[in-house]
């Protein structure tokens, strides 16, 4: 069994996450041309499904019970996400079922990402409301305001998620082993699960409605020439993008085993996606491959070379990775906008075949 | 009540303030200054800072404050924005291009914070409370600090000088020219580029005197402007982004209705609620944007004959 030295599982684990999330960005803003500024929306969602659904039920299917205040009790209301109780639930969770019980933790990491999809969709069709109505600015600011409102109820209400405290997770990869093992086989798990989804939205993207989203980028009014309806191919794009980053969200609890709404800002899980995708090459995914693995060798860098880098320059390195991500992004978008892979323009055909269709064509006509 | 009240007035000053200046640099460059955060939290270092080094009222730092966020207002025009526009980028670039300098320049000012503790041991700079030094008016019958009263005039003197500035002063009307077509503008002899530098001074300045009066209510701290910034987007789009006037009364707007509005809440369903105080001014833009999407200022336009706002149609201009 292969085991993923130390330092390279933060750069692994950084680039299979957020390749997911970029990934979702880019088929929406890169593809359709939707300016989504809510990015964090779909991904908090993703992450509270992994937090609320798959402890709650196993909870209900084996009857854990746990003992609070005097007595035992099986929580699967608002008790569930109780700080007290929620610990104590989780470890007999990991330990008693999950851990002896491989095909049932497959069976539910599946069955959880599955799950996190609908709602992802879900909120992706909801936001097609303003999506369809507001251009621009407008409708970037809606739906980062929508992005911020999940945060504060997911952070308030402490029945769903446990609020400020947070919850944990169920450990689906409690079986594989421990230590660095369990850590080597998490982040193969990622790595599979956002080629898989790289791989659709690139077939998705080469596919006749992937090109009709490009159609309608280009020219909303061209598009609906050719009998294109626009509102049903927005939809359909905040729901497919809703639905892959809301599984990048949840794969993302899953890994670090808690989930804090604290964590889900919009710096996190808007802004940054967005720079990846503006330094790899907005619309193009092989673009969002070299962005997110340059912003993850970045990131590890700067936190491994901390000490070094302090010496000569006298800002802490927390404030320093601000600044310099900053700059890449004002860079980008003064002297490279097209990114470090552009997106290819759709080839045509060569000239002699057009001449032969149109040759073959003319011929049919005579 | 009434404390609640006055309280949101000083509020509502901040928001309207930093508001107007996002609407004045959006219609002038087609700039949505994401980087207006990191202004409005320059604006509580400015008096901060200065408060510490040198004493007495933290009122007399209000004009450094403008005058300093102003010019780097002023620089980010210069350094980055004048040649995105050169360019002809558009808008999401624009956007996103300060979405970079806002990233900077919050890490700056995290610096500056880190700065102001090595520097001064016992200064607070990521928990500071200023009201406490705010001078208090008794009246009699009710007490009134000193915030209440200045920000309300600074508010109007705003409203006064800008209003004299664009229809009274002869670059103030090439402002406006400009703002309505800027290939004609040029064509006039117009300086458009200088046009552009003095609305982000101005737009900056705004947004750095928000800022200066929100730091005699609030709690400052590097992230102050995180909180702040969708409150300020609120009151800029409510107002219709493309009037100055409509903006500071959509900033009221959304400062009264969150201090207030959250207040009744509290009283009248639970004090739970509190906690969904950031939620108010979301609720009322979406609401403002999906029934009323020509904001506050296109009412104003029709009370006031389209005087100081920016039609919503410009033939044949563009840039």
């Amino acid at each position: 069994m292969i085991e993923i030295p130390a330092w390279m599982v933060e750069i692994l684990f950084t680039f299979g996450i957020f390749l997911i999330i970029t990934v979702s960005l880019n088929f929406e803003v890169g593809y359709a041309g939707i300016p989504q500024f809510g990015r964090v929306l779909a991904v908090l969602i993703g992450a509270i499904v992994a937090g609320a659904v798959p402890g709650r039920l196993l909870v209900a299917m084996f009857n854990v019970s746990v003992e609070y205040g005097g007595e035992e009790i099986v929580p699967i209301g608002a008790d569930y996400a109780n700080h007290l109780i929620n610990f104590r639930l989780v470890d007999r969770i990991n330990n008693e079922i999950l851990g002896v019980n491989p095909g049932l933790s497959i069976a539910m990491l599946i069955f959880t990402l599955l799950i996190a999809a609908v709602f992802g969709a879900l909120i992706g069709y909801l936001t097609s409301y303003p999506a369809l109505r507001l251009k621009e600015a407008y409708l970037g600011i809606t739906l980062l305001a929508f992005g911020d409102t999940l945060q504060l109820i997911a952070r308030n209400e402490a029945g769903i998620v446990g609020g400020t405290q947070g919850v944990f997770i169920p450990n689906f990869f409690k079986w594989t082993g421990v230590g660095s093992i369990q850590i080597t086989n998490k982040i193969l798990a990622i790595l599979l699960i956002s080629a898989i989804i790289f791989l659709l939205v690139e077939l998705i993207g080469k596919s006749p409605f992937g090109r009709s989203l490009k159609a309608m980028r280009d020219s909303e009014a061209a598009a609906k020439v050719y009998g294109k309806d626009i509102s049903r191919l927005r939809g359909y794009t905040l729901m497919i993008g809703g639905a892959l980053a809301a599984i990048g969200g949840a794969l993302y609890v899953s890994y670090t085993g808690s989930m804090d709404a604290r964590t889900f800002t919009r710096l996190t899980w808007t802004f940054w996606p967005w720079a990846f995708m503006m330094l790899g090459g907005t619309g193009n995914n092989v673009g969002m491959l070299v962005g997110v693995l340059f912003f993850a060798l970045f990131r590890y860098i700067i936190v491994a070379y901390k000490t070094v880098l302090e010496g000569f320059i006298p800002i802490n390195t927390a404030w320093l990775e601000y600044i310099l991500i900053g700059l890449i992004i004002v860079a980008v978008s003064m002297f490279r906008p097209q990114g470090l892979i552009p997106e290819k323009p759709k080839t045509i055909l060569k000239r002699e075949e057009i001449e032969g269709v149109a040759s073959s064509t003319s011929e049919e006509g005579a | 009540m009434i404390e609640v009240i006055l309280t949101a007035l000083v509020v509502s000053s901040g928001i309207a303030l930093a508001a107007a200046g996002i609407t004045i640099i959006y219609m002038s460059t087609e700039t949505f200054n994401f980087a207006h955060a990191s202004f409005t939290a320059m604006g509580f270092f400015v008096v901060y800072h200065m408060l510490l080094l040198f004493g007495g009222s933290p009122y007399y730092y209000f004009p450094f404050a403008a005058l300093f966020t102003g010019l780097v207002g002023v620089l980010v025009y210069l350094t980055v924005n004048k040649w995105l526009i050169k360019r002809g980028a558009d808008m999401v670039t624009l956007m996103m291009s300060t979405l970079g300098v806002d990233l900077i320049l919050f890490g700056l000012i995290n610096h500056w914070a880190d700065f102001i503790k090595s520097t001064i041991p016992e200064s607070q700079p990521r928990n500071f409370l200023l009201r406490n030094m705010d001078p208090i008016f008794n009246l009699g019958f009710i007490e009134i600090p000193a915030r209440i009263p200045i920000s309300l005039i600074l508010v109007v003197a705003i409203i006064l000088s800008l209003h004299f500035f664009l229809t009274h002063t002869k670059f103030g009307i090439a402002m406006r020219t400009t703002i309505e077509n800027p290939t004609l503008a040029r064509v006039m002899g117009v300086n458009t580029d200088m046009v552009y530098l003095t609305a982000w001074f101005i737009g900056a300045a705004l947004a750095g005197l928000g800022g200066a009066i929100l730091s005699m209510i609030d709690t400052g701290s590097p992230i102050v402007g995180i909180r702040y910034i969708v409150p300020l987007f609120a009151g800029a789009i409510v107002g219709g982004l493309y009037s100055v006037f409509g903006s500071l009364l959509g900033g009221f707007l959304i400062g009264l209705s969150q201090q207030i509005g959250i207040y009744l809440v509290a009283l009248s369903i639970g004090s739970q609620f509190i906690a969904y105080k950031p939620a108010i001014p979301l609720i009322i833009m979406v609401l403002a944007l999906l029934f009323f999407p020509e904001g506050l200022g296109s009412l104003q336009a029709k009370l006031r004959g389209r005087l100081f706002t920016k039609p919503k149609v410009v033939g044949g201009g563009g840039k």
